[in-house]
């Protein structure tokens, strides 16, 4: 505000100037006060006398008070400019000092900056800390586990069809890349389709739990870009990083309770102090970026869903996080007294530890750090947290059924779909000792899981609703593995620590360090926490696909391995074979015509090799329908 | 003059939608205040960084100071410049022996000495790389993306056969420092749809836009047909998401576009005349800038050319500055001349922006800037010279550093900023930040500075804090 006095006799130069200039008024700042001090009271948020709203930006424009870009033209500037009492605005209330009314000038001149997302209109939606125990309603259209239930009783609500269900084949294919990141065997599927007990489904996703070190080959991906651990990446150069990898792939083959887990994360042991400690870049760093605040940032997203990056630096203007809170997180970790800085500037005030939601209990800063950890470790899993459990269960969520029950799933505090399933399911994973394969099993095990996905939501959040699971694209590392499982060419050696003696049939994809073509295909370099990977595939990964040399090599590799496991076959023969590994079906006669004339003669490396090509480029083997 | 109401109204209601389509790429990074911003008149279609990794010497190469030859015994301190200054085109600017064909057309650029780094402590070049090419101080809590994703992601490809974002010379395997260089050769938050399209080898960037090694055009062409083809007979069709797989198919084709194009020839340095090859071919560099002058030709948009940053060589000379900036110089001067001839020679130069910067300066004596708590990382500390591998600009600098830039509606001819006569050789006039280079080159390319995406419901700016203000007097 200081520094836009001493601009406002420019402000006519600037509003004349069409090439980019810099905003001379800051929304957050400058402009979001004086609304909310002078016409909030009778202009938004339910309230809009004279039928005037200024919730939004789009509702200021519609009511055409004020002129995109022209304040002198703007009725809403002559009515605060207004000489009559009667007729100025506010109403009832001493005009508006004149340097206000600049400000306000001089943000309609420079187009009326808003806050993306910004809002007077107060959501009714308050997100629960405690856990909550829904009622189940009455068994519905889908069925009678619990889950199926509670979407009945919405999609009842919401005037909604359920979706089809899926058949056999193409829920054993995938539940198996859901839970072990891995194709069936083909002969497995005959099986299962041919099996005829009515609880077949049930036994299969317990079968595939109980093999813990495929499945714990596959949720280390998850882990790993949520806990930001890779095998190399900055920050290792110098020691300024550390993994935790051993630790983390035998809490997963072990099943681990996931708040044993957060605890050994929170409250380390040297095994897993990686997480707590952070990414020491050497030379200096902007304050929001030492490692006590990466603590602040890192714990409230992963364990809490919320986003304390903003309130690092100043108070956030897109949640309710204070600057004071994140620095009251990070002091828990600070070794000594922990000034807080304000973009990057230091204030004077010492940080005092705090939990970021005190009703769960305070932190005793006079203690060691040690035992301050100790004591977020057990506020962050006490019985009353009911956002810890939230939190993880969204991610599954996600994970399996391709969105969020909240979305976005680092912003916990929205209102999710269905708050019941939410707080179902929540407490569903506490009252089972938190083990998440517990709530795997029983959201797979769903007819709301085993459905047909639908299309993927396009339009605003607001408007979503629940109809079924979303497509999800393979992952870098599902792709990969696919690939090295059906061409025999996995690599021998694994680079996660502690993953290297169990039994498996092949070198998984995510026990290796990243190559050029699992980060072409979205495996991300871990310096940030990443809770979601792109859905889409870009045009640089369809170039890698199409020609890059990693890919093509292993075509060719694999090529040549699968002519030698079957010498015998002849096209046909590989064409169902390729099929039944790749798609867990078998090729219609439509298209086994189709492929035939690529084996004009003897089946060829070259002819197995654009086959193979063509089988895992098909949207069909790409995204999981 | 105002508009009227309804026309206001109109515009704004029309630009609401166009946010809404973008909005569509449900998931993708959305344009924040997309109504209200506007971008200056692009000078420039398509922007060539060239790229001096490892700490271009300004004293040594644009910004000559106090010239000592070598002598046993001399004192370092008594060193400004290891080469002596050479006159160029234009009165009043020299540049320092070894550039004389930059000399040469220093009449068609603008010369900028004055521009400046932050003092981050300990000098890493990751870390200031990192900050030039995105803009952003390391670490950040979103992944920055490069000034090319920006491009890419704001104006798009100028011939959607060719990749917006190109990068030539920069291995990023098995060079050292590999995991800091992937962090900011990326897309960033806006996703590899945006990021680098990598060419480490001008000479064999063929290879990445031709069917794959030992597959002949006529089987490329006939797997594709086959897919196609195969997908057309897919019993599932498009059961689960169409929006998908419409948008999987569209990268394929994106892809395939560019792999059976006629404009991929751009890529084939073989296809050039022997005079003209011959006159850029001094290593990587040099074919790196005919591949360069050849892509623009054909419509790249943003076009990065590297010495290739490789820990402790080229540029980064923390011992033997002079022999191996000698050497150097030899690699860039003549391409880059000619680079500048071929593109006004062909009528492009009026709107190519070249640009030659690096990550900060060198100096003889000083780490960071006066004041700085930075190490000393020189290998040899010395205070006399007593072997030849002593005479060199062994210290990061970041007081003042030259950045050369022709075409793109700069002026031509002109000297920007100015640094101190004696040491420290700070900049003395018109700094140019990090941030202000950027918002300088985006002015040119018509992107304004103030461009902002939202990341996790936060404003992210195409130069930091939206802040950076383009140094309008470098422009005719």
């Amino acid at each position: 505000m200081i520094l836009l006095r001493t601009l406002i006799p420019a402000l006519g130069l600037l509003i004349t100037a069409s090439v980019s200039r810099a905003q001379s008024v800051d929304f957050s700042h400058d402009v979001l006060p004086l609304l909310r001090s002078h016409c909030v009271k009778c202009h938004a948020d339910g309230t809009y006398k004279g039928g005037f709203s200024i919730d939004t930006r789009e509702a200021l424009l519609v009511s055409e008070s004020v002129l995109h870009g022209n304040a002198a033209e703007s009725p809403l500037v002559h009515l605060l400019k207004e000489t009559e009492d009667e007729d100025r605005m506010p109403q009832k209330a001493d005009p508006l000092p004149s340097e206000s009314i600049a400000i306000l000038e001089a943000w309609i001149n420079e187009g009326l900056v808003w806050e993306e997302g910004f809002t007077f209109k107060e959501s009714t939606w308050v997100a629960l800390l405690a856990p909550r125990r829904p009622i189940l309603p009455d068994v519905g259209a889908l069925g009678s586990h619990p889950i199926d239930r509670l979407v009945s009783a919405y999609f009842t609500e919401h005037e909604l069809a359920p979706p089809s269900g899926l058949s056999d084949q193409a829920f054993y294919r995938r539940v198996s890349l859901d839970l072990l990141g891995l194709l069936p065997n083909p002969d497995a599927v005959d099986v299962f389709v041919e099996t005829t007990s009515p609880n077949k489904r049930r036994l299969l996703i317990d079968g595939l739990l109980d093999q813990s070190v495929d499945y714990a080959d596959h949720w280390l991906t998850f882990w790993n870009d949520l806990l930001r651990n890779d095998y190399k990446g900055t920050g290792f150069i110098d020691g300024g990083r550390k993994q935790i990898t051993e630790w983390l792939y035998k809490s997963l083959v072990e099943n681990k309770p996931y708040d044993v887990f957060a605890r050994e994360l929170i409250s380390p042991t040297e095994a897993s102090e990686g997480f707590v400690k952070g990414i020491q870049w050497r030379g200096n760093v902007n304050a929001s970026q030492r490692r006590e605040v990466q603590f602040a940032q890192n714990i409230s997203q992963v364990f809490l869903g919320e986003n304390m990056k903003c309130a690092s630096c100043h108070d956030s203007f897109i949640n309710d996080w204070k600057l004071t809170d994140a620095y009251g997180l990070a002091a828990i970790v600070a070794e000594e007294p922990l000034e807080i800085h304000r973009c990057d500037k230091p204030t004077g005030q010492f940080a005092k530890a705090q939990f970021p939601f005190p009703e769960l209990g305070d932190i005793d800063a006079t203690k060691p750090k040690p035992e301050r950890l100790q004591q977020t470790a057990a506020l962050m899993t006490s019985p009353e947290n009911g956002r810890f459990a939230r939190t993880i269960i969204n991610r599954l969520w996600q994970r399996l059924l391709g969105r969020g029950l909240v979305e976005p799933v680092d912003m916990m505090s929205n209102e999710p779909w269905d708050a019941d399933l939410l707080d179902f399911l929540a407490v569903h994973l506490m009252d089972s000792n938190y083990d998440l394969k517990k709530t795997i099993a029983l959201i797979t095990s769903s007819r709301s899981y085993q459905s047909h996905a639908v299309e993927r939501h396009l339009g605003p959040a607001e408007e979503f609703h629940f109809q079924g699971p979303t497509a999800k694209r393979l992952t870098a590392e599902q792709f990969v593995d696919a690939l090295w499982k059906i061409t025999g060419q996995a690599p021998e050696k694994v680079a996660a620590k502690g993953a290297d003696k169990s039994d498996r049939s092949f070198v998984r994809a995510s026990l290796v360090d990243s190559s050029y073509l699992m980060r072409a295909l979205g495996r991300p370099n871990r310096e940030q926490i990443v809770t979601v990977r792109p859905e889409d595939l870009s045009t640089l990964q369809a170039l890698e696909l199409n020609n890059g040399k990693e890919f093509s090599e292993l075509l060719a590799k694999g090529a040549g391995s699968l002519l030698e496991r079957f010498p015998e076959a002849n096209a046909d023969m590989l064409i169902v074979e390729i099929y039944r590994q790749a798609l867990s079906r078998e090729p219609t006669p439509d298209e086994l015509q189709q492929v035939s004339p690529l084996f004009e003669g003897p089946a060829t490396p070259e002819s197995v090799a654009d086959l193979l090509w063509t089988v895992f480029l098909l949207p069909e083997f790409q995204i999981l329908p | 003059m105002s508009p009227s109401i309804s026309e206001t109204r109109r515009d704004f209601l029309k630009q609401l939608r166009g946010a809404s389509i973008a909005a569509m790429a449900a998931g993708a990074p959305q344009f924040v205040r997309g109504a209200d911003l506007r971008h200056p008149n692009a000078k420039a279609d398509t922007c060539i960084l060239l790229w001096m990794g490892g700490g271009m010497a300004a004293p040594d190469t644009f910004d000559p100071k106090h010239y000592e030859p070598f002598k046993v015994g001399l004192p370092v301190k008594d060193v400004g410049s290891t080469f002596p200054s050479i006159d160029t085109a234009v009165d009043g600017i020299q540049i320092t022996k070894g550039l004389e064909h930059i000399a040469n057309v220093m009449d068609r650029g603008t010369l900028i000495r004055s521009h400046v780094q932050p003092d981050l402590g300990h000098i890493l070049h990751s870390r200031h790389q990192y900050h030039w090419h995105t803009g952003y101080v390391p670490p950040q809590t979103v992944a920055a993306p490069h000034v090319g994703a920006w491009m890419s992601k704001v104006l798009g490809p100028r011939n959607p056969a060719i990749p917006a974002f190109i990068d030539i010379g920069q291995r990023i395997e098995g060079v050292g420092e590999q995991e800091e260089l992937k962090a900011f050769h990326t897309g960033g938050f806006f996703g590899t749809e945006y990021g680098p399209f990598l060419l480490p080898y001008p000479d064999q960037a063929m290879d990445a836009v031709r069917p794959p090694e030992g597959m002949t055009p006529g089987r490329f062409a006939d797997r594709y047909k086959f897919y196609k083809d195969l997908i057309a007979k897919s019993p599932t069709g498009k059961q689960g998401s169409a929006y998908q797989q419409e948008s999987m198919l569209r990268a394929m084709d994106n892809a395939h576009r560019l792999l059976s194009s006629p404009e991929r020839v751009a890529f084939d340095l073989s296809e050039e005349p022997k005079e003209i090859y011959d006159k850029y071919n001094t290593g990587r560099f040099g074919l790196g800038c005919l591949l360069a002058r050849r892509l623009t030709e054909s419509g790249a948009r943003f076009i990065e050319v590297t010495t290739e940053y490789v820990p402790f060589l080229h540029w980064d000379t923390h011992e033997k500055g002079h022999t191996t900036l000698a050497r150097l110089k030899r690699e860039i001067d003549q391409p880059i001349a000619q680079l500048v001839l071929d593109l006004e020679a062909r009528g492009l130069l009026d709107r190519t922006l070249v640009v030659v910067a690096s990550e900060f300066s060198r100096d003889m004596i000083i780490e960071g800037v006066p004041g700085s708590n930075a190490r000393d990382q020189a290998s040899s500390k010395v205070d006399l010279l007593t072997e030849m591998k002593h005479y060199g600009q062994h210290r990061h600098f970041t007081g003042g550093s030259s950045v050369m830039m022709f075409g793109g509606g700069v002026k031509r001819g002109h000297l920007y900023g100015d640094t101190a006569d004696e040491r420290p050789f700070i900049a003395t006039k018109d700094p140019v930040s990090v941030s202000d280079l950027h918002a300088t080159i985006f002015h040119a390319m018509g992107i304004s500075s103030e461009t902002a995406f939202d990341v996790e419901e936060r404003p992210f700016y195409a130069t930091e804090d939206g802040k950076g203000h383009p140094h309008l007097g470098i422009f005719a």
